[in-house]
């Protein structure tokens, strides 16, 4: 599968630096549906749009403003933010390695992949190899559109997962969710350990299917059995997203649904 | 203070009902930006256009299809998606209990914080029994008309409940196509090495969000007319992979 880098850069520990592209590790697993036009089926597309000009606003005309008062910005280009952190903005430098179980999850925000770029696999591979065998997870910062992230690169299956984190005073404290411990609690929690242990496996994320989708991809299926399908407007050369394969979709969904059985 | 509870509902295991309240674990803050018209700093809003006249469709002219083929579309209305909605229901229904810890971090979702709904013996008890056995339980339940698959888990002195993504939308790391590395001896134990002189401890409260208060000075430079200097990214140059090994030892020189 090849999958669209939305970074490149280094990742560096001490003298090492290691050329390394980042990659999503998320897809949507959404079925996709496209917006149209009620009257003739025309597709619709997302845009930016000036309220006062009622007009569509290309990109190159939009910028990004700081509000400062009723309607008054302070607008910031990209070069101005990348000017912020220059050191972090193309480098994300492990300033510490930890234990790996040491990251409490509730700081865990999105998770992505480091794949090496041209040149960078032995050293890549390397750093892989060495922090399975000590059990060990990298913290860096590294600065990626508007923001500074803090991260965990940390192993999975042989790559080098990279977990934006949670700065500290975004997470909210537990103190008072639970309430102080009422006595004893020994019978109840000897019962439940039985059940527990009755109920120990070994996780298969596979097993649990997109109820959602699944039923969405059903309804789908049977529609385009009962009715033919509405037919945009051919006009000019517009090239449209590509379609859907639903074909492909209830395959797939089939074949994960047999898995499961 | 935690903040207040956002949903109620009840864990179910066996024969077990342990009545929760689901907190907000997580609150972020950044700095929020505007997108603008670059020639009178206009605010824009996002607003759905025909491809075709490039005129903006109010919402009440726009319907949803899936594209079968190229232009060709099945329509489906909210009604019948709305008739997909899973049914309301108050129960964390436990499947199956697995080692905590050992589930792929490309799942994990989002935490929240269970607190016990009323006082029973029953929230005190399962916390404990997680804690000794070292367990955390797979489940699924319907919270605002959405169904979740996740996980039940415990630290400290309370549970936790965290959505998990489906196996759908992750992409698995063995799809990366990671070319496999042969390596010395010499490199893999300097390797290991110059990691243990680099570790320590994770300590969260270490690391400010310096960028955020870098920008806030910014902002507040160009509003009082400063001029800004631009620096260009510092980009390091990239370890040649022969001399991988030399540069692992001149490091080792560096932090011993």
């Amino acid at each position: 599968m090849a999958l669209q880098s939305i970074w490149t850069g280094t990742i560096s520990f001490s003298l090492v630096a290691i050329p390394v592209q980042l990659v999503k590790a998320v897809l949507p697993g959404r079925v996709s549906f496209r917006m149209l036009h009620a009257k003739d089926y025309s597709p619709l597309s997302r845009e930016m749009f000036c309220p006062d000009e009622e007009k569509i606003v290309p990109s190159d005309e939009i910028v990004r403003g700081f509000e400062i008062g009723p309607e008054k910005y302070i607008v910031v280009t990209d070069e101005e933010l990348e000017s912020l952190s220059p050191e972090r903005s193309r480098s994300i430098e492990i300033v510490d390695f930890i234990d790996s179980d040491d990251v409490d999850p509730v700081y865990y925000d999105r998770p992505y992949y480091l794949v090496p770029s041209k040149s960078g696999e032995k050293a890549y591979g390397l750093l892989v190899e060495v922090m399975r065998r000590t059990n060990k997870a990298g913290i860096a910062k590294f600065v990626f559109g508007e923001r500074e992230y803090l991260v965990l690169v940390r192993v999975t299956s042989g790559a080098l997962c990279l977990v934006t984190l949670h700065y500290s005073d975004e997470i909210l404290s537990d103190t008072g969710v639970a309430t102080e411990k009422e006595g004893a609690v020994s019978e109840e929690k000897d019962r439940m350990v039985k059940t527990i242990r009755d109920m120990k496996a070994a996780f298969k994320p596979e097993k649990y299917t997109n109820e959602r989708k699944r039923k969405i991809v059903s309804l789908l299926g049977k529609k385009a059995k009962k009715q033919a399908p509405v037919e945009a407007p051919v006009i000019g050369e517009e090239t449209p997203e590509g379609p859907g394969d639903l074909v492909a979709v209830l395959q797939e969904s089939m074949r994960k649904l047999k898995a499961t059985k | 203070m935690a903040v207040r509870a956002i949903w109620k509902g009840y864990v179910h295991f066996g024969s077990f009902d342990v009545p929760v309240k689901l907190h907000t674990a997580v609150r972020e803050q950044r700095v929020q930006f505007h997108l603008l018209h670059g020639r009178d700093h206009v605010r824009l809003r996002q607003q759905m256009v025909c491809i075709h006249e490039k005129v903006p469709v109010p919402s009440e002219e726009q319907i949803r299809g899936f594209e079968l083929e190229e232009g060709k579309f099945i329509i489906v209305d909210d009604e019948e998606l709305d008739r997909i909605e899973p049914e309301d229901s108050r129960a964390i229904e436990v499947h199956e209990f697995v080692k905590t810890g050992q589930i792929d971090p490309v799942y994990l979702e989002r935490l929240y914080y269970l607190g016990p709904d009323v006082v029973s013996p029953g929230y005190d008890a399962l916390l404990e029994a997680l804690l000794e056995e070292g367990l955390e339980g797979i489940c699924t339940w319907t919270m605002r008309k959405r169904s979740y698959v996740g996980t039940l888990g415990a630290r400290g002195r309370v549970l936790r409940l965290g959505t998990l993504r489906y196996s759908d939308e992750v992409v698995p790391a063995g799809s990366l196509d990671l070319p496999d590395i042969e390596l010395s001896d010499r490199e893999l134990k300097a390797g290991i090495d110059l990691v243990n002189q680099l570790s320590g401890q994770f300590q969260p409260e270490n690391f400010e969000n310096e960028h955020q208060k870098k920008l806030q000075e910014l902002i507040d430079k160009k509003a009082s007319g400063e001029k800004i200097s631009i620096l260009r990214p510092k980009r390091r140059k990239a370890t040649a992979p022969d001399k991988l090994l030399e540069t692992l030892e001149a490091s080792l020189k560096k932090v011993v």
